[in-house]
């Protein structure tokens, strides 16, 4: 293998595949990066078995050939080179690759690319194909609220409902869910459904630039597994096998009380309640005031044995009675930065059932919150 | 002085009976082994009043011919013993001919049976130890026992019996396990009419284990089996992720018959021997089956324990059929625990080649290492404490955080040396403190979107239900949702990212460990539990900011230096002990 790169390009795609890596692992080439040429351009994966990266950088290529190097020592190496083309040369012999750039020369040893898992190429054809910018902002607003816990694994996965023209992302870590819809450009053949890793998609959205416009999503039947395919990129990840819960089932059909707040003065006082709440459970208490004749507005009180008490007031809408309710203020502030809206609809029943959030005048996105119970 | 006379009959067998019948499962637990001697199919239990009321008993067996019933009930009466020789080989469950005349000369007992052949059958009735009816009666093919009024003539028994939870968890212990040990036979257990337990005699072991322990856990229990001549062990034992914190799911059958021997719990402990953490045991149900002629079964009246005539023999295969079932299922047993890894062996197959196969298994298992290294590491502080310094109670000196060793203990520097810090056990501590504080408010809970339901074995049910007001205290809302069955709706914010069972779980785990604890003082202890749970780690790598805080919160602390369980947080090398092992001072 003989090629040459930019450093800038090769920086920026070690950054984008080191995530797949997996440094402490027993297989010694799961800590590599492959190298190879690939059809006049020159690619880099990684993987850990449960997710894997590659993407695909502009190269000048004279030799083809492969070989994985060591992930960390590749990358801050090119990070330090200068803003320069990179040489890369493989020497078969001794399996180590040459990189040269300004005045700088190095020799780095690597590990045959015949041991690097191989990765499905994926038929495009048959994919379902998303505009980048809208899916990023559904897993953005979804994929959040998967849990962590890895004795219960579905929840650890979103679940992805395409069915026509429209797809449903949703998520769920038992106490709060967050479901959003999009309609789809052009409609699918047929319907598909899928748990996948919530940590995948984190991680697809943060590879996928605005730049490309579609990403194409195959999954290979009878694998277990989703490839999201892009113009310089590609990310697979085991689905998760099992039965996600039924959120329609979930979220509550009416509400006897709806108010309405500036989403980032509610967020702010998320915040600052929060600095107290830490040290007690993340408890906070929203006492919603309805207005009468002037506007009325939501209290936002923390407070903790050791750090002290806060209060907050936002203006607000309120329409219904007045509640005193109280929620896991980190499950507000996650859900209140996702909103794009200037305002945002919180919607209550009582203060031992489920409230629900929602962009004011969207309501392709609902999040729904289970409060919690002050004894 | 009095003279010495010679009792009189019905205080002799009062006496007698003693031994035999303790207490209502004592009773149950004869009935029931005279069932399965008789080659009953099917055995349907009711109870009242957690026997004290009634316990009848009827079975499909062979029946007692009604001429016979008369004698059945005398002492020394039995159908299963002839000779002295008989003794040794004995295959029944029962021989001495006691357990009918012992329960009738404590109850008022009443025999129905007839012969599947006969026409008609017979029936007995008995008012402590006195005959007082024989006569032909219909009946059903079998044989119907109702004891009724148990020690109504033995006032001082009656006393001693506990309350009719923990009898009634005895009785369901007993039935359980008879269940487990005769797969063939149909059961029914009814308490004040509420099935308690059924199984459909079908000959699925694990089918039984699910009405027992639920679903999850008989599916992850291990199928162990091992024969060599004249002796052959077969059963479920735990993975090792599933374990409890007490003997009592630990069952052994020695030929159909139910014994609680320490040395063969020993035995299959040794089994699992450093892949459970201290304290720790594993479910188990083992059946072994054995010449009767190597196994003395009249040693105990009770027959609950055995002598074995090679003892060592028999310990060293259940250890070895225990070891090698669990080795031969590691893997899969700690996949259980992490169900996201289930997903991954098809990758195996298609998306690695395969000459790396055995490389991609020994990568799963490192995943898995910090769970098994933590308590390795905890084992070593507990050892290791006793030779430094004993630490005195009370406040904390200022700590400064020099950093984490093992990504399971804290180092930092004090005005009088060094210390080492368990970030488990300190953060265990910082927890527990912390509930204490707020538990003078209350301890708030996180609703559930959607209730989880799970099972619980019949012995802990009782308990559970009991207990529902302490849960809540702590902040679980826990509901009966059908026999058996319960579900959370909420838990307590500490365990919020927790699986809600899971956090359920711990906190009952061990209700039935003590049988009347003070309120407060199980609150205490559950909190323990879940502080225990919700604590990090050992073997997770905590940021320097997290590091600090858990200084800071157990500088905080009323009792900084053993965590709620006792166990030290911390090991102090003062400055001394450093120049002395360096050779600066003292030694030289």
């Amino acid at each position: 293998m003989k090629a040459s790169v930019s450093q800038q390009q090769l920086a920026h795609g070690l950054g984008m595949v080191s995530r797949a890596v997996s440094p402490r692992s027993t297989l010694a080439v799961l800590a590599n990066i492959l190298v190879a040429t690939d059809d006049g351009r020159l690619r880099l994966s990684a993987t850990n078995l449960e997710l894997g990266i590659s993407c695909w950088i502009g190269a000048q290529i004279s030799e083809q050939g492969a070989i994985t190097v060591p992930a960390r020592t590749f990358s801050d190496l090119v990070n330090t080179l200068p803003n320069d083309t990179v040489h890369l040369e493989l020497n078969p012999a001794t399996q180590s690759l040459n990189v040269r750039c300004g005045m700088s020369n190095t020799d780095i040893k690597g590990i045959d690319a015949q041991e690097f898992p191989p990765m499905p190429t994926p038929d495009i054809q048959d994919g379902i194909h998303l505009n980048i910018s809208d899916f990023k902002e559904m897993i953005q607003q979804v994929a959040f609220a998967a849990s962590t816990d890895e004795a219960r694994p579905v929840l650890q996965g979103v679940s992805m409902n395409i069915s026509e023209d429209a797809a449903v992302l949703a998520a769920t870590d038992g106490f709060r869910i967050s479901v959003r819809r999009a309609a789809l450009s052009e409609p699918v053949s047929k319907p598909v459904t899928a748990i996948v890793p919530a940590r995948a998609l984190t991680e697809l959205a943060r590879i996928a630039t605005d730049g490309d416009q579609v990403v194409t999503m195959v999954m290979p039947p009878g694998r277990g597994q989703v490839v999201f395919h892009m113009k310089d990129a590609e990310l697979i990840s085991q689905l998760i096998d099992g039965n996600f819960p039924d959120y329609r089932a979930i979220i509550p059909r009416s509400f006897k009380g709806t108010t309405i707040l500036t989403t980032n003065a509610f967020l702010k006082a998320c915040r600052q309640a929060e600095i107290i709440a830490r040290e007690s459970n993340n408890v906070v208490r929203l006492s919603i005031q309805p207005g009468g004749d002037q506007p009325g507005k939501v209290e936002i009180t923390a407070q903790s044995e050791e750090t002290g008490s806060s209060e907050n007031f936002v203006e607000a809408t309120v329409e219904g009675g007045s509640l005193i309710i109280a929620f896991n203020v980190r499950f507000l502030r996650e859900v209140l930065e996702v909103i794009k809206t200037p305002s945002v609809v919180l919607m209550t029943n009582a203060n031992n059932t489920p409230a629900m959030i929602q962009p004011a005048g969207d309501d392709t996105f609902q999040h729904v919150i289970m409060p919690m119970h002050l004894g | 002085m009095s003279r010495i006379e010679i009792l009189p009959e019905a205080v002799a067998s009062q006496i007698a009976a003693g031994e035999v019948i303790e207490r209502p499962a004592s009773v149950v637990k004869e009935l029931l082994e005279n069932a399965i001697d008789a080659g009953a199919t099917q055995v349907s239990i009711q109870i009242e009043q957690a026997g004290r009321r009634l316990i009848e008993l009827s079975d499909d067996g062979a029946g007692i011919p009604p001429d016979q019933l008369r004698v059945a009930i005398l002492r020394h009466a039995t159908s299963k013993l002839r000779t002295t020789e008989d003794l040794f080989h004995i295959d029944t469950l029962g021989f001495r001919g006691e357990a009918l005349a012992s329960i009738g000369s404590v109850s008022r007992m009443k025999i129905t049976s007839r012969q599947p052949e006969e026409a008609a059958g017979g029936r007995v009735v008995v008012e402590g130890g006195a005959v007082r009816t024989v006569e032909s009666a219909g009946a059903p093919a079998g044989t119907v026992v109702s004891v009724e009024d148990l020690f109504y003539n033995v006032p001082a028994r009656l006393k001693f019996l506990k309350r009719d939870l923990t009898e009634r968890q005895q009785i369901d212990a007993l039935v359980t396990r008879y269940a487990l040990a005769y797969p063939h036979i149909r059961f029914k257990l009814f308490h004040d009419g509420v099935a308690a337990l059924q199984t459909s005699g079908n000959g699925d072991r694990r089918e039984i284990l699910a009405a027992i322990y639920g679903v999850d856990i008989a599916r992850q229990m291990l199928e162990i089996s091992f024969s060599d001549e004249n002796f052959k062990l077969e059963g479920f034992t735990s993975p090792v992720g599933l374990t409890r914190s007490n003997r009592k799911e630990i069952t052994f059958f020695v030929n159909g018959r139910w014994v609680q021997d320490s040395s063969l719990s020993a035995a299959l402990l040794k089994g699992y021997h450093t892949l459970l953490m201290i304290g720790r045991y594993p479910l188990a149900v083992i059946f072994i089956r054995m010449d009767p002629t190597e196994v003395d079964v009249n040693v105990h009246p009770a027959k609950a324990e055995v002598r074995f005539r090679q003892p060592e023999d028999v310990f060293g295969k259940v250890q070895r059929a225990i070891r090698r079932g669990l080795l031969a299922y590691s893997p899969p047993a700690q996949l259980v625990s992490q169900g996201w890894q289930t997903q991954l062996p098809p990758l195996n197959q298609r998306f690695i080649s395969r000459q790396i196969d055995p490389a991609w298994k020994m990568a799963t298992e490192t995943q898995e290492a910090p769970a098994i290294v933590g308590p390795a590491f905890e084992e070593g502080t507990q050892k290791e404490q006793p030779a430094l310094d004993a630490l005195p109670a009370g406040d904390l000196p200022l700590l400064r955080l020099v950093g984490q060793v093992g990504s399971a203990y804290l180092v930092a520097e004090g005005p009088d040396g060094l210390y080492l810090i368990d970030q488990h056990a300190a953060h265990e501590r910082v927890l527990f403190e912390k509930w204490l504080r707020q538990r003078e408010q209350s301890v708030p809970a996180q609703a559930l979107l959607t209730p989880q339901v799970f099972q619980v074995p019949p012995q802990i049910s009782g308990m559970m239900t009991e207990q529902l007001p302490a849960l809540e205290k702590i902040g679980f809302r826990v509901e009966p949702f059908g026999p058996n069955l319960f579900r959370v709706l909420a838990i307590p914010a500490i365990f919020s990212g927790a699986d809600p069972v899971a956090a359920v779980m711990v906190a009952v785990e061990d209700f039935e460990e003590d049988e009347t604890p003070l309120q407060t003082e199980l609150e205490a202890r559950l909190a323990a539990r879940i502080c225990k749970r919700a604590a990090v780690k050992a073997g997770s790598v905590l940021s320097t900011e997290e590091q600090k805080m858990l200084l800071q919160g157990l500088e905080a602390c009323k009792s900084p230096r053993t965590c709620p369980h006792g166990r030290p947080t911390m090991i102090h090398l003062p400055i001394d002990l450093l120049e002395k092992q360096f050779g600066r001072r003292g030694s030289r």
